[in-house]
């Protein structure tokens, strides 16, 4: 089973498993992991399922398209690991990726 | 909302604790009147004077105390003003939304004529506990005045130093806060000496000895053990309701919308005793800053926004900010291959933004509604050319 792990705000470790083709956020909501909001259900319009990669994933994910970095400017605090859950596919090769959840969405 | 704290003790830190556990979204300024990082106090007159670490006593973890939203003045509060939310110190003057008094009790002193400072101290501080501690060297003998807790807790750390300790207390028992049962089994095991009814005269510096109803009593220092007195001066002067303490509501509020009270300063009806106390002690301090900090989430949870909305349609990607009715005006703010921004608008105001692929407009819209101006002008957006730049202008 392929799996990303999600550090939630309190520093809980959660393992979600996700299929090729799912996003993020998909697997996140599937795992019940705290503290990403998504109000808009994966619209790309509201920049709250901000995640952010651990460093040792960094430039592992195609780079935020130009929707997504716009609406990333929007997230509280972003970094250049940033991304929001709901953009990004996951593939096989991302099989054990690590992301924090944004400590606040708004 | 920007809250502003007085006093960096037990209950303030609590507060800040939950406050940022449930996504607290304002601003916090604390102003520690303590030259040094909040720590705990209750250890101080038990383990601590054997294993004197500063570390072992931090009340926040390093995450919290710098969060981004936190801000520390490392300053005495010296007034408020409720009215207009104003918190001054000597050099400084700050503007909150919501006054927090978490300044605690201090030391009741004893004067003993003839008994100078250095030799008469009490224990409230780390300050005060350092102090005790490099004292402890030239002790041999110490008389605590006072029989409440504190002093037996002191009695029993310091007759691990080798040292003589005597507990001297004004009524006819010690420990009045407990049954006498209670108090009888304690003091039969305390390595100190309880001495009941003594009153005292004076210090004969010659004799280095308490001059009391007893006779004399001999001894190193004194440690003033006998209570504490709520820090309710700030209150008192800028007009709110005192009594033992700062009187409060079941929210923690003052007699002033704008001021809170918690910790030992705080006098609150106790449900569950079902009645109005004041209470020296943690849990005190624990519960009324859980209860301010669920009432001041509560009312955040409360989070007005202005209707927004999104529509796929094949690569063009519209987004509204804001709400407008047919009959608005329309005006093209931006036209570039692919992307095009339309402003809303009715008398003069802006009501509604729709951006197609243009994803920071829409959502700088969306800030700008929300922000305290609440509508936006349309001459202002008209000649900042985009709703991002006048965001960008209107928050530096
Ligand atoms: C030696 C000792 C042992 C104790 N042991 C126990 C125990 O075993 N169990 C127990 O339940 N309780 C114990 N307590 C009591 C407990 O520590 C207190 O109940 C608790 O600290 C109260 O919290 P607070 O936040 O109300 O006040 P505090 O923790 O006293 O914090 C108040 C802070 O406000 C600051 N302040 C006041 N005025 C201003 C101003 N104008 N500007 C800026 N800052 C200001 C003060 O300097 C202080 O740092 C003990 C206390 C002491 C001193
Ligand atoms: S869910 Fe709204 S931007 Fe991702």
């Amino acid at each position: 089973m392929l799996y990303v792990t999600f550090i939630d705000p309190s520093e809980n470790e959660i393992e979600a498993n996700f299929e090729p083709g799912d996003s993020l956020l998909q697997a996140a909501v599937h795992a019940g992991v705290d503290g990403i909001l998504a109000e808009c259900g994966g619209g790309c319009s509201c920049a709250t399922c901000h995640v952010i990669l651990s460093s040792a994933w960094a430039g592992t994910l195609e780079p935020p398209g130009p929707q997504e970095a716009d609406m990333l400017t929007f997230a509280v605090d972003p970094t250049p690991q940033s991304r929001l859950a709901c953009q990004v596919q996951l593939k096989t090769e991302h099989n054990g990726l690590t992301l924090n959840v944004a400590k606040r969405q708004y | 909302m920007i809250l502003g704290i007085v006093g960096a003790g037990q209950a303030a830190c609590t507060l800040i604790l939950e406050l940022i556990r449930g996504n607290f979204r304002g601003q916090v300024l604390i102003f520690n009147g303590e030259a040094i990082p909040p720590y705990q106090r209750p250890p101080l007159s038990k383990d601590w004077l054997q294993n004197p670490s500063r570390d072992r006593l931090n009340l926040l973890p390093k995450i919290i105390e710098q969060d981004s939203r936190i801000t520390w003045i490392s300053r005495t509060v010296t007034s408020i003003d409720p009215g207009r939310g104003t918190i001054r110190t000597r050099d400084t003057a700050h503007t909150v939304d919501h006054i927090i008094l978490a300044t605690g009790t201090r030391a009741k002193k004893l004067e003993i004529p003839g008994l100078s400072a250095q030799q008469n101290v009490s224990l409230r501080t780390l300050n005060d506990a350092e102090n005790l501690r490099l004292n402890l060297a030239q002790a041999s003998t110490i008389n605590i005045v006072g029989a409440g807790f504190l002093a037996f807790e002191l009695a029993a750390s310091l007759s691990k130093f080798g040292i003589t300790v005597r507990i001297l207390a004004k009524g006819p028992r010690a420990l009045p806060q407990v049954g006498l049962d209670t108090a009888e089994y304690l003091s039969s095991r305390s390595d100190a000496l309880i001495m009941t009814e003594t009153r005292l005269i004076k210090f004969d510096r010659k004799a280095q000895s308490l001059l009391s109803n007893q006779g004399p009593i001999s001894c190193d220092l004194v440690i003033t053990a006998i209570g504490s007195e709520p820090n309710i001066e700030l209150a008192e002067a800028s007009g709110l309701a005192t009594t033992s303490g700062i009187p409060v509501d079941v929210n923690m509020q003052t007699n002033h919308p704008r001021v809170s009270a918690i910790g030992e300063v705080a006098e609150y009806h106790h449900t569950l005793i079902g009645k109005k106390l004041r209470i020296e002690s943690i849990a005190q301090a624990n519960e009324t800053a859980c209860i301010l900090a669920t009432h001041l989430l509560e009312q955040q949870s409360v989070r007005h926004k202005i209707p927004w909305f999104w529509s796929n349609q094949g690569s063009e990607k519209l987004q509204i900010a804001g709400f407008s009715e047919r009959s608005d005006d329309s005006f093209l703010l931006m036209d570039k291959p692919h992307q095009r921004v339309v402003l809303r608008h009715k008398d003069g105001r802006v009501t509604a933004v729709e951006a197609i692929n243009a994803a920071r407009e829409y959502m700088a819209a969306r800030r700008l509604f929300e922000s305290n101006e609440k509508s936006i002008s349309l001459n202002t957006v008209q000649q900042a050319g985009s709703i991002f730049s006048l965001l960008q202008s209107s928050s530096s």
